[in-house]
Order: C-alpha cells, then sequence, then structure tokens
C-alpha cells in the first residue's frame, strides 16, 4: 500500500506516456494495414515465374560485395507475413513499421550459395525485381532501399503505401527477405570459412560476420514467432517492451547498429520471461516492475560473461560448452535456440558496455529522482552532442582508404574502419578517455544500392569521448616508454611520429613522451590536438575532413585574442594581499574580522574578469600604458566583517551610514598606509590596488536580524549580503571540485546576455542552474566539457517544468529530506496563492537552495512568467541549432555565432547605442544593424566621454589620472534607469549588460485596456515616447527603430 | 455670431470666409505652394494618392467658391476619413494631404474668428482634452514654438490670442479621433483647427529648417511625424544632437552625476558626520521629551512586562537586544527537545488528528498530483519524442 501510493504519480505518467506511444489497433487502422499488406502480396504474385535473373539487374551491388555465380531463375516467394513489433502489438510511435517476412523459396539456392557472398546477392536480387513490380503496381506511393540494421549487405525495401488514413500515424511496410531452412547449418558455424577469398595460403580465416549474417535470415521468422508467442496475451511484458524502445530510443548511443534494436530488447525480455532466463519475468509483476528488473538485468547480471543461451530445441543440440566455444569471438551473446545463432553478432565491446553504463544510470535514475525518474529515463534526449564531452565528426566522403581492402569482407569495411579509428582513438587518448563511441550510420534510406556501395560513405562518423577526471584528461605531459625498451620505444615513435620526444624527467627517468604544451586558458584543447594529430597521422586525413567541437563557442568569451580568464590568478593574488592589509588595519575603531570575496569574477564565474588596469596601481608602482588604456574600471566587491560591538545604532539608515563612515575611515587609512587610492561616493568605497579596484562592504551581523522591512519583504542590505557570501563561498567550493563549472557558466551567462535577458535571469541564479546540471546529473554522467555543459544547460532551461516543480540545488548535500519537503511547502503554498489570486506565479522560477529555502534570493522579482516563456523559448531553438551543429556538417563559424545572435524583430522597438560609446567596446559580440522597420530616432555621439584614454588625457600627474579612470561608470545602466524612471510602466527594457549595442523595448499592455483602441493614436503616441527616449540617451543612443513598422 | 435654431452649428470659421475677403484672395497663392510641394511627394507614393488628392483639392475650390456647400462637403468629408480610419497606410496618408490641403482653404480665417468664439461646451471639450493629454505637456511647449514659426509665415497676423488658440487646436488634435465620431458643428470647427496647424508647418517647413539651428533639436514636429509615417525617409528621422552642452539628460548628465557622487574623502566624512550628529540630536531629542514627559507628572505610566527582560520583538518573533545568537539558538532548540519530551501524541485525540491530518495531507497530494498529470497532458510533457 505504502509504495503504492508512492509511485502514484510515476504510475500515472507511465499510463500517461504508454497512452501517447502506443499504437491505438482499431478496426480501420487493422483493416489499412492488412489490405495494404494484401495489395502487396498480389503485386508480388503478379511476378511471372521463371523469369530470369542476373546480374545485370544490380551490377554494381554484385561487383561491390564481390559475388560469383549469381543467376537463378524468379520463384514466387513461399510466404509473405506480418511480423515483427506490429504482430506483437508492441508498435512504439512516431515510428510505425510494419515488417513483412517474404520468405524467398528455396528453389532459387543451390546448395554451395553459402559461400562467396552468393546468398547476398541473390537476396538482393530477388528484391530488386520485387521492387520492380512494387513500382508498377498502384500500392506504393515510392518504394525505397533501406537496410537490415545498418548492414548494407542486407538491403530491405521500405514501402510508402499509397493508402492512408487520415488520423493514423504514417506506417511504412518494410519487405524482409528470409530464407528458411536453404541451406545446412552445420556449413555456417562459426569457425568455418565462406568467403574464399580472404584465404592466406592455407590457412583458412574463420568468418563468424558474415555465417552470423546468413544464419540469421534462416532462422528469423522462427526466432520472431518464438519472441511473438512469448509477449502473446501478456500484456505487461509488451508494455515493459514498448516502454524499453522509448528509453533506447532517446539513448542515441546505444539504439545503434552496433548495440541494441528493438527486436533485441524483445528477445532479451523473452529470455528473462522465459525458463532459459530463469523466469525472472512472470505474470504477477506490472509493467514497472518488468521494466525495472530488465534494466537490472542488463545492468549487473553476471549471465553476460558467460552468455545467455536458449534451451535448444528439437533434433539440434549441442552441449552449452560447445555451443560458447564456437561464439567466442563475440563480446556479447545472446544464443538462439535452433542453430548457435547469436543475435548479439553485430554488437561491439563499446557497444556493450555503453548499454550497460546507460542502463546502470537509469537504475540510479529510477532510484533517486524524483517521481521515479520519469523525466530523466523517459523524456531526456540522450544524444550524441548532450552525452559524450567531446564530439569528433570524421567527413570521409570520398574516401578512398575505408574500403581499400573491398567493401565486404568477413564484416563490411565501414564496421571495420570504425574499430580503427576506435583503436586509433584508444591508443591516443588513453586514460584520458574513460568512454570512447565510434559510430558510422552509413546508410541513410533512399540511397540507390543497384548503383553500388561506394556512395555509403556521405554521411560523417562520429566519434564520442566522455573523459576522466580532467587532471587526467588535460594533462600536458604523456610518459612513454623507457629509452632503454627499445622496442616499445620505437612503436611509440611510430605512433606518435614527430610529436614524441626523449626527455629526462625529474626522478631522473628517460622517457620517450609526447608535450602538448598550451597557455592554462586553451587546455581544454588538447584533446582535440591529440585526436587530430593522430587521424591525420594514421588515417591520412585532411584536417578540413575533421571536427572537433570543443572550442566553436570559445569566440564569444575571448576579449581580443586570449580569454580573460588567465588574469584570474592575478587577480586572486591582488585580493589575498587586499585581505591581509585589511586585517592589519588598526587605525580604525573596530578591527576586521574577516575579508570574503563576493564577486563572480573570483570564482571563475564571470565572462569578464577584469583586466589589471594600469591606473589601478598603488603608490609608487609605476604604471605600464599599453597603447589603449580604457577609462572605465569594473569593481569587485569584497565584503568585510568587523569584530562585533554593542555601540551600533538602530535604525536602517543610521546603520547604513555608520557603515559608509566605517568604509571610509577604512579607505582613508589604505590610502595612508598602503598607498592604495581610494574612490569613494557615500554608497561606494572603492580601493585600487594590483591593477584592481575593489568595491568594500560591510555585513552588519545584526543587521540580518533587525530591521529587514516585514512588510514589503524586501530584504534587507544585509540580508542580501549575507545571500551573496554564502552564495559565493557555496559556488566557489563547487567551482574547485569541477574546473569546467566555470567556462560552463560564462557560456550560459554571455548567451543570456546576449539575447537581452540580462534583467530577466540574474548572474547567481544562472550560477544555480548549471551547478544542478553538476550536482543532479541524470541521466547523463557529470558534464565534463563546456560546449556538453552548456546544451544541457539550455535543455534544463527550455524543458523543466517551472511550473510545477522547484528546482533544489543542494551543493555541497546541506539539505535533509525534511529540508526538501520544507522547500516543496514552500513552493506549494507559492503556487497556491498565485492559483488564489490569478496573477502570474511568483517566483516563476523557484530555485530553492540550502541558504535560500523560500527561493527569495535570486528569481524573486524576475523572470516573470513571460519572460521565463522568453527565455525557455530562446533556449529551446539554441539548443536545438547547437546539437544540430554538432551532429551535422557544418563548417562556416557563422552558424555558430547564431547561438549568441538575438532576433531584433521579437521587440517592438530596439534602441542601438553607439558602440564607440560603450564603457567596454571590446565586450561587444556583434554589432547590431537594423535594416528593416521604420527609422524613428537618429542621434549625435557625445564627446564627452571615451572608453579609452585618449593621448590629451594622459597629461598630468599619477594621481590626477587616477582620477580620470571611471570605477563602475556604465552608461547603459544609467540610460535604462532614466529610461524606467521617467516612463514607468510603459515598456519593459531588454538589454545585454555585458556591453551589447541594443536595447529591446515591449510594450507593457495593462489588460484592461481596450484592444485596436485608436491604434493612430496610440501608434503616435508611441513615436513620442521613443523621442523622449531618445532625448533620455542623448549623446548615446544611436538610432532608435519600429522594426515591425512598415 | 449667427447660429441656426436648428441642427448642427455652422462652423464659425467657415463663415468668416465671406467677411474676409482678403484672406480668401491669399489663400489660393498659398495653396498652389501647397500643391507643388505635394505632388513633389506623390510621385514615390503612387499613383492612388495623386487621384485622391485631385479630388481633395476640387472639394476645396467648392469651399472657396460657395462657402454655403461647405459644411455638407465637409461632412462627406469626415464620413470618408471615418471609412479610412479603418484602414491605415497609405490610405491614411492620402487622407492626411486631402484635408490639409482643404484646411489652407479655411483655416486661416478661424484665427482671426477664435477670439470672438465664447462657445460654452467647447471649453469644457478643451478641459477635458488637457486632462487626458496631461502626460503631454513638454510637448505643448514645443507646440509654442511651432506657433511662433506659423505666425512668422502667415503674414504676421496672429495675435496671443490666436497662440492660445492654436494650443487648443494642438491638444483637440490629439483627441482628434475620438472627436470624429461626434458629427457636431463644433468637432468639425476643432478638426480644421487642426488643419491649422499641419499647413502652417507645411508652409514653414523651409523657414524652420533654417532656424532649427538656432532653437535647436528640442522642438518635435508633429507634422514630420505623420510623414514619416508615410515614408520613412532619411531627412525625416527624428534628430538628437549629442547634448554636450545640456546636462539635464543623456550622457552629460550621466557624467556629471558621476563626479558629483565624487567629491573627496573628507567631505564624504564630513556629510556622514553631520547625518549622524543630526541622528543623535534627534535621538537625544525624543529621549529628552520622553524624560519630560515622565518629569511633567512626576509619573508615567508603567506597563507591566512578564518575566525577565524582553528579548524578542512581540510582533516579528524575531531576538531583539543584546543576545548573543548561538545562545538563543541553543534555548530555541532546548524549548524544542523539552516539548518533544512530552510528545505530540500524548493523549489519544491527538493521535487520532495526527492520524486524520496524515490522511488528509495523502489525499489532497494524490489530487495535486492528478491535477498536474492532467496539466502535464494538456501541456503534452508526455510526448517522449
Amino acid at each position: 500500500m505504502a509504495s503504492d501510493t508512492l509511485n502514484e504519480p510515476t504510475n500515472l505518467k507511465v499510463r500517461e506516456l504508454l497512452k501517447e506511444v502506443q499504437l491505438d489497433y482499431s478496426p480501420p487502422f487493422t483493416k489499412l494495414v492488412d489490405d495494404t499488406v494484401s495489395a502487396i502480396k498480389d503485386a508480388i504474385d503478379k511476378i511471372p515465374e521463371d523469369l530470369q535473373v542476373t546480374a545485370d539487374v544490380a551490377p554494381g551491388f554484385i561487383r561491390d560485395i564481390g559475388a560469383d555465380k549469381v543467376e537463378f531463375t524468379f520463384k514466387k516467394p513461399e510466404s509473405v507475413e506480418i511480423g515483427g513489433s506490429y504482430s506483437m502489438r508492441c508498435v512504439a510511435k512516431p515510428d510505425v513499421n510494419v515488417d513483412v517476412f517474404v520468405r524467398m523459396p528455396k528453389e532459387i539456392f543451390h546448395e554451395k550459395d553459402y559461400l562467396n557472398y552468393r546468398y547476398h546477392a541473390k537476396r538482393f536480387l530477388y528484391l530488386c525485381i520485387i521492387k520492380r513490380y512494387l513500382k508498377l503496381s498502384s500500392v506504393a506511393q515510392k518504394v525505397e532501399w533501406s537496410t537490415f540494421h545498418n548492414e548494407s549487405r542486407k538491403p530491405i525495401l521500405v514501402v510508402h503505401p499509397a493508402m492512408k488514413i487520415a488520423e493514423a500515424p504514417v506506417v511504412l511496410v518494410r519487405i524482409i527477405p528470409t530464407a528458411t531452412s536453404a541451406f545446412n547449418v552445420a556449413k555456417l558455424n562459426m569457425k568455418r570459412n565462406n568467403i574464399r577469398s580472404l584465404n592466406q595460403g592455407d590457412v583458412l580465416q574463420p568468418t563468424p560476420k558474415y555465417n552470423s549474417s546468413i544464419l540469421e535470415d534462416l532462422f528469423l521468422e522462427d526466432n520472431a514467432e518464438f519472441v511473438r508467442r512469448t509477449f502473446l496475451g501478456w500484456k505487461e511484458l509488451g508494455e515493459a517492451l514498448i516502454l524499453l524502445k522509448v528509453w533506447a530510443r532517446q539513448r542515441s548511443s546505444i539504439y545503434n547498429h552496433d548495440c541494441l534494436s528493438g527486436f533485441l530488447i524483445s528477445v532479451i525480455m523473452a529470455y528473462l520471461a522465459t525458463k532459459s532466463g530463469g523466469n525472472r519475468v512472470n505474470k504477477s509483476m506490472n509493467t514497472m516492475q518488468i521494466f525495472r528488473v530488465t534494466m537490472d538485468f542488463i545492468a549487473t547480471s553476471k549471465s553476460w560473461a558467460t552468455g545467455l543461451f536458449f534451451h535448444p530445441q528439437g533434433e539440434w543440440s549441442t552441449s552449452k560448452a560447445e555451443r560458447r566455444a564456437s561464439l567466442e569471438s563475440f563480446p556479447a551473446i545472446i544464443c538462439d535456440q535452433f542453430s548457435g545463432f547469436n543475435f548479439t553478432f553485430r554488437m561491439t565491446k563499446g557497444g556493450f558496455l555503453e548499454l550497460q553504463d546507460e542502463a546502470a544510470l537509469t537504475l540510479s535514475g529510477i532510484d533517486k529522482c524524483t517521481d521515479g525518474g520519469f523525466d530523466e529515463v523517459f523524456m531526456t534526449k540522450v544524444d550524441f552532442p548532450a552525452k559524450y564531452d567531446y564530439c569528433i565528426r570524421l567527413n570521409l566522403k570520398g574516401c578512398m582508404e575505408v574500403s581499400a581492402l573491398g567493401f565486404c569482407l568477413d564484416d563490411e569495411c565501414w564496421r571495420l574502419y570504425e574499430q580503427k579509428v576506435l583503436s586509433l582513438m584508444h591508443q591516443g587518448l588513453n586514460d584520458r578517455a574513460k568512454v570512447i563511441r565510434v559510430i558510422w550510420r552509413n546508410t541513410p534510406s533512399g540511397c540507390n544500392l543497384e548503383d553500388g556501395l561506394s556512395v555509403l560513405d556521405r554521411e560523417p562518423l562520429l566519434i564520442g569521448i566522455s573523459v576522466d577526471t580532467l587532471d587526467k584528461a588535460l594533462r600536458v605531459v604523456d610518459i612513454g616508454p623507457n629509452a632503454e625498451n627499445k622496442d616499445e620505444a620505437l612503436k611509440f615513435r611510430k605512433f606518435w611520429g614527430d610529436k614524441s620526444e626523449l626527455r629526462r624527467f625529474k626522478d631522473g627517468t628517460i622517457a620517450e613522451s609526447t608535450v602538448w604544451e598550451c597557455k592554462q586558458w586553451e587546455r581544454h584543447l588538447i584533446i582535440k590536438r591529440i585526436s587530430e594529430h593522430v587521424l591525420m597521422r594514421h588515417l591520412s586525413l585532411s584536417q578540413e575532413c575533421i571536427t572537433t567541437v570543443v572550442d566553436q563557442l570559445d569566440f564569444s568569451l575571448l576579449c581580443g585574442n586570449e580569454d580573460p580568464i588567465s588574469f584570474s590568478t592575478s587577480l586572486l593574488e591582488a585580493f589575498e594581499v587586499l585581505s591581509k592589509h585589511l586585517r592589519l588595519l588598526d587605525d580604525i575603531p573596530l578591527r576586521i574580522s574577516s575579508v570574503q570575496p563576493l564577486d563572480p569574477a573570483f570564482r571563475f564565474t564571470s565572462v569578464f574578469p577584469p583586466k589589471p588596469h594600469p591606473l589601478a596601481l598603488s603608490k609608487g608602482v609605476k604604471p605600464r600604458f599599453q597603447k589603449l588604456t580604457s577609462s572605465c574600471i569594473q569593481s569587485l566587491d569584497v565584503m568585510i566583517q568587523l569584530e562585533g560591538s554593542g555601540n551600533w545604532p538602530m535604525g536602517d539608515v543610521a546603520i547604513e551610514k555608520t557603515k559608509s563612515a566605517f568604509l571610509l575611515k577604512i579607505g582613508q587609512s589604505l590610502q595612508s598606509n598602503w598607498g592604495m587610492t581610494c574612490n569613494a561616493t557615500e554608497d561606494n568605497v572603492v580601493v585600487f590596488t594590483s591593477g584592481y579596484a575593489f568595491r568594500l562592504k560591510i555585513l552588519h551581523e545584526r543587521g540580518l536580524t533587525i530591521g529587514s522591512n516585514q512588510v514589503k519583504r524586501v530584504p534587507s542590505t544585509d540580508k542580501i549580503l549575507n545571500m551573496c557570501n554564502m552564495h559565493s563561498s557555496m559556488i566557489n567550493g563547487l567551482q574547485g571540485r569541477y574546473p569546467v563549472y566555470g567556462p560552463v557558466v560564462r557560456l550560459a551567462k554571455r548567451w543570456v546576455a546576449a539575447h537581452l535577458l540580462s534583467t530577466s535571469l540574474g548572474e547567481e541564479a544562472i550560477e544555480l542552474l548549471v551547478a544542478y546540471l553538476f550536482m543532479k546529473p541524470l541521466p547523463f554522467h557529470v558534464p565534463s566539457s563546456r560546449i556538453t555543459g552548456f546544451l544541457r544547460f539550455l535543455r534544463l532551461l527550455s524543458d523543466y517544468d517551472w511550473a510545477f516543480s522547484p528546482l533544489i540545488v543542494d551543493i555541497n548535500g546541506d539539505l535533509t529530506p525534511k529540508d526538501e519537503k520544507e522547500v516543496n511547502v514552500n513552493f506549494m503554498s507559492s503556487r497556491k496563492a498565485y492559483e488564489e489570486n490569478m496573477q502570474n506565479p511568483s517566483p516563476a522560477m523557484f530555485l530553492a537552495t540550502a541558504y535560500d529555502k523560500l527561493s527569495e534570493a535570486w528569481t524573486r522579482s524576475s523572470p516573470t512568467s513571460s519572460e521565463l516563456r522568453r527565455l525557455a523559448a530562446y533556449a529551446k531553438s539554441s539548443a536545438n541549432l547547437l546539437a544540430k551543429l554538432i551532429l551535422q556538417d557544418e563548417l562556416d563559424s557563422y552558424r555558430w555565432e547564431c547561438l549568441f545572435r538575438t532576433p531584433l524583430n521579437n521587440y517592438n522597438a530596439i534602441v542601438l547605442l553607439h558602440r564607440d560609446r560603450l564603457p567596454y567596446p571590446q565586450h561587444l559580440l556583434f554589432p547590431s544593424e537594423l535594416n528593416q522597420g521604420m527609422h524613428v530616432v537618429r542621434g549625435k555621439s557625445s564627446k564627452k566621454f571615451h572608453p579609452l584614454l585618449l593621448p590629451g588625457d594622459m597629461k598630468g600627474s599619477l594621481e590626477d589620472l587616477k582620477q580620470k579612470l571611471m570605477v563602475n561608470f556604465d552608461p547603459l545602466r544609467c540610460f535604462v534607469y532614466d529610461m524606467e524612471a521617467k516612463f514607468p510602466n510603459k515598456f519593459k527594457v531588454w538589454y545585454d549588460s555585458l556591453g551589447g549595442d541594443a536595447i529591446g523595448l515591449t510594450w507593457e499592455r495593462s489588460g484592461s485596456k481596450k484592444r485596436g483602441r485608436e491604434e493612430m493614436g496610440e501608434e503616435e503616441d508611441l513615436v513620442n515616447v521613443l523621442k523622449s527616449v531618445g532625448e533620455v540617451g542623448k549623446g548615446f543612443v544611436r538610432s532608435i527603430y519600429l522594426p515591425k513598422a512598415k | 455670431m449667427v447660429t441656426r435654431g436648428d441642427g448642427l452649428p455652422k462652423p464659425s470659421g467657415l463663415k468668416k470666409i465671406k467677411k474676409k475677403d482678403k484672406l480668401a484672395e491669399i489663400v489660393p497663392e498659398t495653396y498652389k505652394n501647397e500643391v507643388k510641394e505635394e505632388n513633389k511627394k506623390n510621385k514615390s507614393l503612387g499613383r492612388k494618392r495623386g487621384v485622391r488628392e485631385m479630388r481633395s483639392r476640387s472639394k476645396a475650390t467648392v469651399v472657396d467658391q460657395h462657402d454655403i456647400e461647405v459644411p455638407e462637403t465637409y461632412m462627406n468629408e469626415v464620413k470618408e476619413e471615418k471609412k479610412k480610419n479603418k484602414s491605415l497606410g497609405q490610405k491614411r496618408g492620402v487622407r492626411e494631404m486631402g484635408s490639409r490641403s482643404k484646411a489652407t482653404v479655411v483655416v486661416q480665417h478661424d484665427i482671426e474668428d477664435a477670439a470672438d468664439s465664447k462657445n460654452n461646451e467647447r471649453k469644457l471639450l478643451r478641459k477635458k482634452k488637457r486632462k487626458r493629454d496631461r502626460m503631454n505637456t513638454s510637448e505643448i511647449g514645443k507646440v509654442d514654438e511651432q506657433h511662433d514659426y506659423a505666425e512668422d509665415a502667415s503674414d504676421k497676423q496672429n495675435d496671443e490670442h490666436t497662440q492660445g488658440k492654436k494650443k487648443d487646436g494642438k491638444l483637440r488634435k490629439r483627441g482628434r479621433s475620438t472627436e470624429k465620431k461626434k458629427k457636431s458643428g463644433i468637432d468639425q470647427g476643432n478638426v480644421l483647427h487642426d488643419k491649422v496647424e499641419d499647413d502652417s508647418k507645411e508652409e514653414n517647413g523651409k523657414s524652420r529648417k533654417a532656424r532649427s539651428g538656432k532653437k535647436g533639436h528640442l522642438s518635435s514636429k508633429k507634422k514630420e511625424k505623420l510623414l514619416e509615417k508615410r515614408e520613412p525617409a532619411q531627412n525625416e528621422i527624428h534628430e538628437i544632437s549629442s547634448g554636450d552642452e545640456d546636462s539635464s539628460k543623456g550622457m552629460k548628465k550621466w557624467i556629471t552625476e558621476y563626479h558629483q557622487n565624487r567629491p573627496g574623502l573628507e567631505i564624504l566624512q564630513q556629510r556622514i558626520d553631520d547625518f549622524m550628529t543630526a541622528y543623535g540630536e534627534q535621538q537625544e531629542q525624543a529621549r529628552k521629551e520622553q524624560e519630560a514627559l515622565a518629569a511633567e507628572g512626576g509619573w508615567t505610566v508603567v506597563v507591566h512586562h512578564k518575566g525577565r527582560k524582553k528579548t524578542t520583538d512581540a510582533e516579528s518573533g524575531i531576538a531583539v537586544g543584546s543576545v548573543a545568537q548561538a545562545a538563543v539558538l541553543e534555548k530555541e532548540a532546548k524549548k524544542k527537545s523539552k516539548t518533544k519530551d512530552i510528545g505530540v501524541d500524548f493523549y489519544r485525540f491527538q493521535k487520532r488528528e495526527a492520524q486524520r491530518n496524515e490522511i488528509m495531507a495523502l489525499q489532497s497530494k494524490f489530487e495535486q498530483d492528478k491535477k498536474r498529470i492532467q496539466q502535464l497532458r494538456a501541456a503534452r510533457r508526455f510526448r517522449p519524442f
């Protein structure tokens, strides 16, 4: 009972999911399918008997697979039957395939046709004839070639039926030829050689893959029938199969030719449900239990090591040991009950490990995630780009080397090439990589197989790499074998070529090694460099053919030609110095007890950590001016705490004033003691040291408990400071654990800002969202590259169920189940309040942390639900584009830039600013221009401000120069502030706080206003408003457009 | 001032045409200029407008010659305008042109008339409009400037009165659209006023440009705005100066503010000291007052404090005074543990209540989940691909 109620939401959800994906076997639909199939049957029956078939029907194909003696006389198929998932009622939408088994008559084969690809050739020719006649009939709208599990020597026909009914999904009929009992099974034993051309001298090379390929067709119908009978009338088993198919389909790395297929899943389940598998699945289980048992079996069962064997049927019975011995060469074994055929003969070692890993991850998802991990298991797409940290794409079009030895050996050349690339990558990356997957889906449907197999290299080959710990993965030096070990050393040198060098190491050893020297901020490129070197060296590929997805988005973080993150070390040093000086101050009334960094730059999550400024130095240090010296400087917040005292005043204002007084005192003291220039306003005290500007803030502990404005629920300054402090230290810890966290946050922040959403999603909120990806990575592993992390961030933003669930970010594992319950209660009450008032839910994005269980800190007022919708919509399209860019051949960098180019026509008005009046013009990502719409205002730029110190400014003493340095001067913020003050609630302002030159305005329409009321008057009014907006930003506004007006 | 006994009062301006022959003579000239200018623009706008314009011109001529017919034609005009209002865009532009040309004919006489029109109703209307347009008061100032130009150009006949009048005209124009719905003579008059505006602006286009150097960018020009809507050509975009000479807005203001906020450490310190002294005095004052109150009658009301010194604020329940945080926490923890010792299920009714609550909670959770699933289904959250 208890567990039932606990799992209730999961079961409800699973029911709903099944409703979505199950096929409705309504009478009109089944009739449609039956009619189509019988029409196909009729069309095949019309093929004249005794038709002589020769290689001329498809000379290219016959040539490429290398078959001899292929002539035969056409005979009608022995049977045409519906089989596969449709007959089992286990089709998972949206792919509705009806498999039709066409049993080729024994008469067309000779006894020895299992040799030398004769069977494959005849099989293909047989299909060619069927195709020809299907095309003539009216049943098919289109007949296309496809391949059986990506095995191009075994093509199948896909018929797009002409008959359709409106409400039913699109059905494809796959015509799959079978050859039941055409050959003697013993001749196809795994140890035998059946391709004579492969023989080297007298040694007979066994051809297990080739043999399996034929065996598969011999027993396809029998096995399918066996599986069908197992599933027949067992509703839960069928439903679990559909769930497993959905699960697998979401995981493109395992639902693949070298790993899993729908049929294979059903075979595994049939094994578990019969005596052969010890009846692990029985009739008393419900759907989810069967799902779980199957998953558990895949992930953990020891049987995989020995192989799964169905109990043999009928006369064919050899001992288990014998069968096992014959199947040794395969990494995974599921042996059928008839012939010793291995269902998993296509499965590779890597594919199998991947499958086990995915299943294990899924199990932990079911246990750990809310609602039984429903979203993680079934709804989240685990595709190549999001799963692997590095993706490499090889464009092998026209690469002769792939098929140098012929297209079809024991295995096909493409599969062999996959293996070759895989082993090269393994050797090159060594222990840097945890998992490497190489997949080449090289048979797109619709290609013309009659003309041969050379066209099958159009699609790119994909390499996915998951790295081990980043320390290992981004290691600069690889130490090879000792120089004395001549053989090994030679091998090493042969593998690495000119990259290998003899080095003497600290411990005295002299060894071959490879060194991948680079700047600290370019470390993430090491894997790219290694793999490109290896692939180019050993596969004779040109650099253009290799696309490594790793640095394509770095352009958005660079300043000039380097990543400003490299200044972080000097920043931290400067902070240490400041902190020490502060603590040593003794001429202030209260001593400083602690100094805490608050700014994101201190925790490596600032998009643009400041560069040391030549004017922000302490006294006595001579500045070295670069060519271009900025006239502005960003300050970095530092929080200090004073020792306790009972003399603080009680009022809010008085406390703040006292703090200011303290800070001024501290500033003066620093100035006189250490020569740090102090730049102060009434609210901000900034000191310059080591090239940085630090803004000091005092946390008054007692301020946390008194004086907060309870009525308006506005947190007091001290409360905010305190939350900043806790957030900062928490993120700092996380950043230390995951070095990739910083870059991902920076990309995410840049993306949010680039789409003018700076006001909607604060920096801290972004940091928490990204932190969530690292704390709760399921169904993935923790991301280890910036692009993967960024993609997952975009998907989180767009897919998370913000309306109905709080996002709990538990960085240090501080939250007990009770705390989580409390958060949920808080969330519920906030949503309830919304339902009662019928207002927009607030906060729309509920972000709870250990220090903030009410989500008051960062998302209290923004994003609003409409802003969140915009965010999610942008994230969705960006995520789709990014995934596409990773998977598909898209060589120009422009498309990558599109991720950060925001469409300007989604606003009612666009204000463009003078680029040369932005305080940090180098932070501008793309200059915005607008060619459409109506140009309303044009403004001249002010001469009062220039972002760079002009030569004229450089006169005067150093102290004068320091006075000219503008701290935190941000005309954009001033402009937005003035604009909102002048037109409160008139429009919403969207801008890029990182230094964009465009501002978007959308009109705030109050609901009561009558729509369409005097459009003209309104429009006129708007133009007037825009003119005053232009006036408000005089000297800064370049132009204002109405993008939608014609 | 003659008014008819029934029906609509005739627009006063129109009547004046008869009286003031001089002006009527002037009109055709200005009108010709107008037509020329418009023709130029029409080339870019296509044939349709040209046709419309011809029609309106002919109407204008009618007005010129037989003033009695005017109201009717005008009524037609109003109707037509309404129709056209529905479809924005080019057509609207056309209408503007047409009415403007007509206005040339009529309006200048109206200016004369304005002084002696004492129609209460109209005043009322104006008041309303003022209210509506209060937000745009700044605009009115600009309009004034324009009127200056208008005066210059229209034979320097206008006096203070007309200026005020025109101001009203401007306001009326803003509310024109609502007024158009009423077919009263007053309204017609109002609309005509608008046309004064348009016309005078048109006439002064050139001189204004010449002067814009002096008068600056401040004058926002209504007519330009209208033209923009029709043809966003380069020369009609509102220009804003760099503002380097004006520190009330824009970049200059921000820079000035930036520097004003940094007067130097001493001055800042001084300010804070001043504040703190004032604050201290204020506190002192308050204390003294209280003391004085106490001293006055020699007695004061004593509030009974139960137990020890108060350490928590009664309203918010938070700790006040100099109590160490840790001590408070400890005390709270103690309190909690004490209550726990007794246990919440000491009495049978408590047990029963707890059970009932649990079931209620489970029920409500179930309901919530169901509701959520429904909402999720509506959002198609169950379609995996």
